[in-house]
């Protein structure tokens, strides 16, 4: 199947966004959920809550939060503009909509694999004169890895999904900010069925490989 | 060593304090009196309510002071019951994560690797993945790691209980021998008598939590607090004895008593070392008040009563032949014999009844 510049474009500008989203959120994500793993502090169930609130909330709603807070008309929008970095309506916008969304998924995946490493190996680590630092290195991250990147495929798959709060952020203009679920969407409504279909088999083969992906790492990491 | 400690666990509170000079102190007790809680306090895991631990007179933890280092500062080399080797690490890179300690904080001479691991014979073991030891060799390389540690104290955590007995038998001369080559102090957790009487010189018995009795193993396990804690198949006899001759033929070899007595044991071929440990059951020693003539057993040994202690129809009763012996009777035999201190007895011993390590 020869795939027209269009879909080729779309496909590759999803893939790379969605693959920006997920390296820009891994590190943060990571150390979120080793905060929640690991350690105890005030008001820890009302941050977890809200980190894990936009994987409940309608995206649209989540979307129109981001445009509040990002939109020129808000003091940290018009901050952003001042130093000359736009986020609505382009392609940023498409990259803060995916981390924001995907987000909560990375950092409850990687959670649970923190909290499956068994705190002793870290706490032995400790007598034998290890820095913190070097029983996350060496230890923690090591012995949790599969589930993280398991996270981060389970993430990147969430963000290539993102639909209501990319539209509403970053609007859905071909060519600039038209990611393969907004194109469908576009494509449906325009009465492009075949070329909708076309991108319909693309995504569900992504999401397949990476679903497959994750389940199988996720799978391999248990019985280690 | 000085270790005073309230913790609250969720069926009693810990509540420990003692002061004790030992190199290898046991801390024994049945399962679940707070044997590890008290060891993970030691090394700073855990949290003390109140108390105050100090090594060699520097101060780990107080209440009082504000003091508490932590596990990282404390130089305490940890070898838990499981074990707890990295399993993504080879054998090699575990033995080696905790030598890069600058050994002046804790001790004047490092301890080398080559040293630990002839010692604990691992050298065949190195590059192998942790997940591919048997127990005892996941014991041994453990122990190699905390002792490269170069710590101020190595705290042992029943590092035989999940072994077989076969296997004990083999691990208890490599934890004597890290005793006597490496001369880091040691506290060692367990509920096994055998290994108190053979590694400890110092003894401290707790239950649910509290201190029943401590003091030198033999002495401290005699009294009535101590025998009526000890399961039923676990009081045993242990002498240091000299290697004197092996007759394979006869299947029995020759050893002496510290005190000049010699008894007979079954063969082994001359060990290397001429001392060695011997051990027989209190369950295993005949009581007789006249010398037993026509009996197959090898050792019969004359002796005096020192001492009877009864509790719930059974006596221990301990006499002294050169060397003391325990012997535990029914307090019917103590009546029909009239043991009484002082009584002239004479100890009768199979020679297969005695095992050595």
């Amino acid at each position: 199947m020869i795939l027209s510049f269009e879909t080729w474009h779309i496909t590759v500008f999803s893939l790379s966004v969605g693959l920006a989203s997920t390296l820009l959120i891994l590190p943060f994500g990571i150390a979120m959920a080793w905060l929640f793993a690991r350690k105890e502090w005030p008001l820890k169930s009302v941050v977890e809550t809200i980190v894990l609130l936009p994987l409940v909330m309608p995206p649209v709603s989540t979307g129109l939060i981001l445009l509040k807070i990002f939109g020129r008309r808000s003091p940290f929008g018009q901050w952003l503009y001042d130093r000359g970095v736009e986020i609505v309506f382009n392609w940023k916008g498409v990259l803060i909509a995916m981390a924001v969304m995907s987000f909560p998924l990375l950092v409850r995946s990687v959670r649970t694999s923190f909290s499956e490493v068994n705190p002793r190996f870290e706490q032995i680590a400790a007598t034998l004169g290890a820095s913190s630092l070097r029983i996350f290195f060496v230890i923690t991250i090591p012995l949790a890895y599969k589930g993280i990147i398991a996270g981060a495929l389970l993430a990147f798959s969430r963000a290539l999904g993102e639909f209501g709060a990319t539209i509403l952020l970053a609007g859905n203009i071909p060519g600039k900010t038209q990611t393969l679920s907004l194109a469908i969407y576009s494509f449906v409504q325009l009465g492009k069925d075949s070329a909708a279909y076309t991108l319909l088999g693309i995504t569900v083969a992504l999401a397949f490989l990476f679903v497959w992906c994750s389940e199988w790492l996720l799978r391999s990491a248990k019985k280690t | 060593m000085l270790l005073r400690c309230q913790i609250p666990l969720p069926h009693f509170d810990l509540d420990v304090d003692v002061a004790f000079d030992a190199r290898v102190a046991s801390i024994f007790g049945p399962s679940g009196s707070g044997k590890t809680t008290l060891l993970d306090a030691i090394a700073g895991l855990r949290d003390i309510t109140a108390g105050e631990i100090e090594i060699d007179g520097s101060t780990l933890f107080s209440s009082a002071r504000g003091i508490n280092r932590t596990p990282r500062e404390r130089g305490i080399g940890y070898v838990p019951q499981e074990g707890a080797l990295f399993p993504h690490l080879s054998v090699r890179k575990n033995i080696l994560f905790g030598a890069g300690r600058s050994a002046d904080i804790s001790r004047s001479k490092s301890i080398s690797v080559e040293h630990v691991v002839n010692v604990l014979e691992i050298g065949s073991l190195l590059d192998r993945p942790v997940t591919k030891l048997s127990g005892g060799e996941a014991q041994r390389v453990a122990l190699a790691r905390a002792i490269l540690s170069q710590p101020r104290l190595l705290l042992l955590d029943e590092p035989l209980a999940s072994l077989d007995i076969g296997l004990k038998e083999k691990i208890l001369p490599y934890l004597a021998r890290v005793r006597d080559e490496f001369r880091i102090p040691m506290i060692y957790v367990t509920h096994n008598l055998t290994e108190v009487l053979t590694l400890a010189d110092w003894v401290l018995m707790i239950r649910q939590g509290r201190l029943v009795t401590q003091g030198v193993p033999k002495e401290a396990l005699r009294s009535m607090h101590a025998i009526m804690q000890l399961p039923e198949d676990q009081f045993e006899n242990v002498f240091t004895v000299t290697f004197v001759e092996s007759d394979p033929e006869a299947g029995r070899t020759k050893v002496r008593l510290q005190a000049g007595q010699e008894l007979f044991i079954p063969y082994l071929p001359r060990p290397g070392n001429d001392t060695i440990q011997i051990r027989i059951s209190a369950d295993d020693i005949l009581v007789a008040i006249k010398r037993p003539e026509g009996i197959s057993a090898g050792n019969v040994l004359p002796g005096t009563v020192r001492r009877i202690d009864a509790i719930d129809g059974q006596a221990m009763v301990t006499v002294s032949a050169g060397d003391d012996f325990y012997a535990r009777l029914t307090a019917s035999a103590v009546k029909r014999l009239g043991l009484v201190e002082e009584t002239p007895v004479f100890l009768i011993m199979k020679t297969r009844s005695f095992r050595s390590l």
